[in-house]
């Protein structure tokens, strides 16, 4: 496909435009770190990063998403669907990480088809991503060993690469394609431009230096459900859940219902869980299986390395290393990994 | 003597101390620090050979309250057999103030406890030097002389330490904890901690509405993760009142009111408990720094009873105690 050139000078001109058909979606800096956020003003976008603390999974499963409403109309209820779920969305500026963890949400999200969340679904497929090439991963990015790379564009619509001043921009989906034609004004792309980015893809994959070997793990794992590594890694965990939360893959929701009698409505709301909580897999009868912070830190590797692998044959982990940096005890799953893969059969 | 020359004294002092324990076997297990794999960080450990005890570090990322580890006891510190370990920790003031605290309100037993005290000197406020570096990835960060120094690919950038170590740090009276078993360096003994409360002078100039709007924007990035009541050493309760569900007594989304209603009902609960260590704003994922609500309910406490949590362990804390003579003005009078 053809491919042009988007100067940073006209990130306003590009967001006026398409934020007349779509809610645009950019990276901004709020309070101090990067996260995605409706963008009002184009000068808030924060295109200069490495990647944003926060994912953007909350643009499409946000830490509390309405699943319906209803009222009493006498001895009658009123069930409300949520509305808008189709309205187009624009999240510019994803990196290829992210993006990837969106292909992963849609899998849980369907499970093969067979079991569809309409909620989830219909979002994604009205929302169209233009991810940006990750010029500089950082120490703690793993990508490369979990199905991804630094400028994998399978996942977007349209990407782009940083080449300083500007971008070089190539659509990718048919729909990203039509997105590229109506901005007629953009810029043609020349040879140098494409080699330069080639040469930053090449650079930005050596940078990665941890390597992981998903497949051996799943097969230890399936052999070492009662281990005493289960122990070893879970020490140090406060149960915060801060690798959850910032973790683009994880999906884990909770259901609860609001009832308001005195005005005769409530809702149904989908909000945020994390298998860090003690309340995770809490029975009825009070039992919970996975009991203590052994068993919950040893479900967060088994989800993303051996149940999520087996379900949909890929690993549940996009290497994004949010969880490495950000965990307040340092329990570095990078570290967890090798560990594992260590453990003799 | 510099901060960094201070460090390796006490960290070398936490070995030995840790080596004599476990050889003499009066603990089982050392928790303490050990080198982070990140810029920025230690991680817990737990040592239970004396010859791993050199994996003990001390410097000034040592964020998590280890006092957590206790209340409730984490299963690996308890042997099906024995029951609970014995436990030697490293302990700075707050971790120490927060073991005090535990064992007056009987969530653990200090003789089962063996505190290696050391006089803390600041702990780094990552969150600001995150974010005056901003989008530039921190590879190595040290302490050297009076600065902290910050390393990343083509740049170098110094803070002075004393003005970039956690604010509750910059405040902090009780910095070796009030109790020890062994003590690295000289610890202190506090019986009446003299505070200006500095920190909350600005917070209380304001007007209603203006601490109104404060706390408002303050919380209103909330993601209600919990992160801030799993790092507080002083949160063990079995079911949170917020996690209840027969009957809900609060709602559990992120709408503001409800933020609202979580944190502030969780400072009313840390009202003379709390101990400064400032654990609930290091772990924060989005940043909230709840050390001004905190804060300001322990000046309320010292000014009305005098009280300072984790010092003494004889003396209840105001809301679990009452006095006859005790100030009664929200009783309304009979006419």
């Amino acid at each position: 496909m053809e491919q042009k050139i988007l100067l940073k000078k006209d990130i306003g001109k590009l967001y006026n435009e398409l934020s007349k058909e779509f809610k645009f979606y950019a990276p901004i800096n709020e309070k101090g770190y990067i996260t995605f956020r409706k963008i009002e003003n184009p000068d808030n976008i924060v295109l200069d990063y490495l990647n944003s603390k926060i994912p953007p999974k909350d643009v499409l499963f946000p830490e509390k998403d309405i699943l319906f409403e209803y009222r009493y109309e006498g001895k009658e209820v009123i069930i409300e669907e949520p509305k808008n779920l189709d309205e187009k969305k624009i999240i510019f500026g994803i990196r290829p990480c992210d993006a990837y963890s969106f292909e992963l949400f849609a899998n849980f999200f369907s499970f093969h088809g067979n079991c569809k969340d309409e909620i989830y679904l219909t979002k994604k497929e009205n929302t169209v991503l233009i991810g940006i090439g990750c010029n500089s991963p950082r120490q703690t990015c793993f990508c490369t060993s979990v199905g991804g790379h630094p400028f994998k564009k399978e996942n977007v619509d349209i990407f782009l690469v940083d080449l300083g001043n500007k971008y070089l921009v190539e659509s990718i989906s048919e729909r990203g394609e039509a997105i590229v034609k109506s901005l007629s004004w953009l810029g043609k792309a020349n040879d140098e431009d494409k080699q330069k980015a080639e040469e930053l893809s090449k650079k930005a994959e050596e940078m990665i230096t941890t390597q992981i070997d998903p497949d051996k793990i799943d097969k230890i794992l399936d052999e070492n459900f009662q281990h005493p590594i289960w122990s070893e890694i879970s020490e140090s965990c406060i149960s915060c859940g801060t690798c959850a939360y910032l973790c683009p893959t994880c999906t884990c929701f909770d259901v609860i219902d609001e009832n308001d009698a005195y005005h005769n409505r409530g809702r149904r709301i989908r909000i945020w869980d994390t298998c860090q909580s003690c309340l995770y897999t809490m029975e009825t009868s009070g039992h919970n299986p996975r009991g203590s912070k052994i068993e919950r830190c040893r479900n967060r590797i088994m989800h993303k390395f051996s149940y999520y692998p087996k379900n949909y044959d890929l690993t549940g982990c996009v290497g994004c290393g949010r969880c490495v940096l950000y965990c307040p005890a340092n329990n570095d799953l990078r570290y967890i990994l090798k560990e594992i893969e260590q453990i003799e059969s | 003597m510099g901060i960094e020359e201070e460090n390796q004294k006490i960290e070398k002092s936490i070995r030995d101390i840790a080596r004599d324990l476990l050889k003499n076997k009066e603990v089982d297990v050392i928790i303490g620090y050990t080198e982070g794999t990140v810029p920025l960080s230690t991680s817990p450990i737990i040592i239970r050979d004396e010859k791993d005890v050199d994996k003990l570090v001390w410097n000034n990322f040592c964020y998590i309250n280890l006092a957590k580890y206790l209340a409730p006891r984490m299963p690996q510190l308890v042997d099906p057999e024995k029951g609970e370990l014995k436990v030697g920790i490293v302990t700075k003031g707050c971790v120490g103030r927060a073991l005090i605290q535990l064992a007056i309100e009987k969530q653990i037993n200090l003789d089962n406890v063996k505190i290696i005290g050391i006089p803390c000197n600041g702990i780094v406020n990552r969150r600001r030097i995150e974010k005056e570096i901003g989008e530039k990835e921190i590879l190595e960060v040290s302490v050297s002389e009076d600065n902290i120094i910050v390393k990343g690919k083509n740049f170098e950038e110094s803070f002075p330490f004393s003005e970039y170590i956690n604010e509750l740090c910059k405040q902090c009276k009780i910095k070796s904890p009030p109790k020890v078993d062994s003590c690295v360096g000289e610890c202190g003994e506090y019986e009446s901690v003299f505070d200006e409360f500095n920190d909350v002078k600005e917070f209380e100039s304001k007007t209603p509405d203006e601490k109104w709007e404060y706390i408002n924007d303050l919380l209103s990035t909330c993601t209600r993760c919990y992160a801030c009541r799993e790092a507080c050493p002083m949160c063990y309760c079995n079911l949170c009142f917020v996690d209840q569900n027969k009957p809900i007594w609060f709602g559990k989304t992120t709408d503001q009111t409800e933020i609202l209603m979580f944190h502030l009902i969780r400072a009313m609960h840390m009202a003379g408990r709390c101990v400064a260590c400032g654990a609930c704003s290091s772990v924060c994922p989005v940043g909230i720094d709840l050390n001004l609500i905190t804060r300001k309910l322990e000046q309320m406490v010292k000014e009305r009873y005098n009280f300072t949590s984790g010092i003494d362990i004889d003396k209840f804390p105001p809301m679990m105690d009452f006095e006859m003579e005790d100030e009664q003005e929200f009783m309304l009078e009979e006419d």
